[in-house]
């Protein structure tokens, strides 16, 4: 049996000019594929990036290693014969896209909604490829590292630092866990975090009444006398505040609404205050005596959720916009919810499980987005013309495959 | 619920049903009696149908699709297979295509058996509506490439040198291979461009050239060059044929070998 039989005549051969004819033909464009799929290969099979690069190039290399990162072999999709074969990958999808909108007039019927397919999605991966040269030429792209309170108005670029046309502050961080299943046998997690975010230092005791905590800073020399000295006081289940004693108690022994109250011993003094396992901001408000530069977290599972901690479920921030000094926006961008401003897209990035104040933003201006998805919006439409409607009216050439 | 439809009873028969399934097509290939291929058939339907419930409660259970690991995405797997090939069924009859489908869920599932199968909460970056769509849409697809190998499998024995074949079942597998490449295409672009807006949404990017999306465009590219030479040289037959086993190795790259042997975003696959 012969391999091939009659193929499909509709979108002829373009005449004339020998260049537009090399990019209209269908050996040049899947010369272009097959190089581009040999390209990704090799992208994915040779560890790629600059750390590559930089541990490769360390002296007293082998002379090919130079040829081979000349060659941009450690990052093949952004060396410049890739960006060539995808140049080149663009100018025959042009010249195929106009082809296959002068062979939409020669046909009729079924057939022609099969050619308008096949144009349109040529046309919707000329707009994918010009989507990501706007992004590459006008698009912006920076992280944002910032502790709780604190303002910026900048991110930080590959390409140094990106200025932004308003500022944001960090209002609270949070890191969420899932639950593990009560059938866990888990112990209960009950600890206390003491975060000194100038030393980058944060430890953890567990909670037991009087018993003295020191904090020594990371870098202090063996034998220095601890900077501070943390205990915990009192531990209430239920905390409610007499409004005119001021005086703490609780209100049952169930762990509706657990508590422990902290001491802190410092050079600068004595600071007492109330810290809470639901309401871990609520610290701030209820400090008293000298102030201190330790922050605390009071983790404490209620006995209805015993398993404890499982799998971190979510991190968060909470962020303000600020124009001119004034709050003009508030919202929590987590993974997954991104938050826009004035053209630049916020993403949740990353956190530092040592610093709980501490958070991580994606800073993205992408002015090819919207160019990108209407080419995938155009795509699925082109290929649905292609293979589903075409065939259904009644376009029954056989093997029903046919992208053309 | 449950202790109705236990969980593990149901992934058993299913992986039983498939098994016999399997066996019923053999002996109907060897005796030629049409009772065994339609009691195949029945038992991929049955296979088919539990699976189904398998995953609707599993995804009840979860609270999320049950997509997110090796475990159920080779449970999702083994399902599209057997519903790909049940939808050409409706046109198509080739015992040993059953025989091949049912093989292959059944290894699918017999595979999956060795994951750990508990029930596991979500990282933050799979938290997301696109996670169903982008994997179920990406593995139609699979399913649907996985019928095709098969079936130019089966083309390359039966026009080998000698082959004895009849024209009407090259025709056939002709067909069967250019039709589910079309299927399989179709979705696939849809898993690649869905996953490409849920990584818009969650990193920042639509495609950061991670090994997982790389492959997927590499078969993406593979079965674009397959669809050319098929409708504008006309390449049908042998050639068409290791096309479509090429592009099969891709997906098996793709879904499994880049899990496995490289690292990337989608790192967390092959928990």
């Amino acid at each position: 049996m012969n391999d091939d039989t009659k193929p499909d005549e509709t979108v002829k051969a373009a005449g004339g000019n020998p260049v537009t004819r090399l990019l209209g033909s269908l050996v040049f464009a899947l010369t272009i594929v097959l190089l581009l799929a040999l390209a990704c290969i090799a992208g994915t099979l040779i560890p790629q990036g600059p750390q590559v690069e930089s541990y490769l190039a360390r002296p007293g290399g082998h002379p090919v290693i130079e040829v081979f990162i000349s060659l941009g072999l450690t990052r093949v999709f952004y060396s410049w014969w890739f960006v060539g074969l995808l140049f080149a990958l663009a100018a025959s999808l042009l010249v195929c896209t106009g082809r296959r909108y002068r062979a939409i007039k020669s046909v009729t019927g079924a057939k022609r909604l099969r050619v308008i397919g096949s144009f349109i999605t040529h046309v919707s991966l000329l707009l994918v490829l010009a989507g990501g040269v706007v992004r590459v030429i006008w698009g912006q792209k920076g992280m944002i590292q910032f502790h709780e309170g604190e303002v910026v108005n900048s991110a930080e670029g590959s390409e140094g630092s990106m200025a932004l046309p308003f500022s944001l502050r960090l209002v609270k961080f949070e890191l969420e866990f899932h639950k593990k299943p009560a059938a866990s046998e888990a112990a209960p997690v009950e600890k206390l975090l003491v975060a000194w975010t100038e030393n980058n230092l944060l430890l953890q005791f567990p909670i037991e009444l009087n018993v003295e905590r020191s904090v020594v800073a990371a870098d202090a020399p063996a034998g220095t006398p601890p900077a501070f000295k943390v205990k915990v006081l009192r531990y209430v289940p239920d905390f409610i505040l007499d409004a005119s004693t001021q005086e703490a108690s609780s209100r049952s022994d169930v762990p509706n609404n657990p508590a422990i109250q902290v001491e802190v011993v410092g050079a600068g003094g004595t600071n007492t205050q109330w810290v809470f396992a639901r309401f871990p901001d609520f610290d701030s408000h209820s400090a008293s005596g000298a102030a201190m530069p330790l922050k605390f977290r009071y983790y404490a599972v209620p006995a209805d959720e015993m398993g404890g901690q499982g799998d971190i479920k979510a991190f968060k921030s909470t962020i303000e916009v600020l124009e001119n000094g004034a709050v003009v926006s508030t919202r929590t961008i987590a993974v997954n919810s991104p938050f826009s401003w004035g053209g630049f897209t916020f993403y949740q990035a990353s956190y530092h499980p040592n610093d709980l104040s501490y958070s991580e933003l994606q800073v993205v201006r992408d002015p090819g987005i919207p160019i990108v998805y209407a080419g995938f919006i155009l795509m699925m439409a082109g290929l649905t013309l292609v293979f589903c409607v075409g065939p259904w009216m009644g376009d029954q050439r056989r093997p029903t495959g046919g992208l053309s | 619920m449950t202790t109705l439809f236990n969980m593990t009873t149901l992934f058993n028969v299913s992986l039983a049903a498939y098994f016999c399934a399997m066996v019923c097509a053999v002996i109907c290939l060897m005796s030629r009696r049409h009772v065994f291929d339609l009691l195949a058939n029945g038992l991929i339907v049955a296979g088919v149908t539990i699976q189904t419930i398998y995953l609707g409660i599993r995804w009840v259970e979860a609270g999320r699709a049950p997509f997110s690991n090796m475990f159920e995405s080779l449970v999702l797997f083994g399902w599209t297979v057997s519903v790909v090939y049940l939808l050409l069924r409706i046109r198509t009859k080739l015992p040993w295509l059953a025989a091949a489908a049912a093989a292959l869920s059944a290894l699918a599932l017999a595979h999956a058996s060795t994951f750990e199968s508990e029930i596991r909460p979500l990282m933050p970056a799979l938290q997301s509506n696109w996670l169903s769509f982008h994997v179920m849409t990406c593995f139609l697809g699979y399913g649907a490439f996985a019928i095709s190998a098969v079936a130019s499998a089966g083309y390359l024995i039966a026009t080998r040198q000698g082959g004895t074949a009849q024209v009407e079942t090259r025709q056939m597998l002709e067909t069967i291979v250019a039709q589910t490449i079309s299927f399989g295409f179709l979705f696939l672009t849809l898993g690649i461009l869905t996953g490409a807006v849920w990584a818009n949404s969650a990193w920042g990017t639509y495609w950061s050239w991670d090994p997982k999306e790389t492959w997927s465009l590499i078969t993406w590219l593979i079965y674009a060059a397959f669809l050319h030479f098929n409708f504008m040289r006309g390449w049908r037959g042998r050639r068409a044929a290791w096309i479509s086993i090429i592009g099969f190795v891709s997906v098996l790259f793709t879904y499994y070998g880049v899990n496995f042997l490289l690292s990337g975003l989608h790192s967390y696959a092959k928990s």
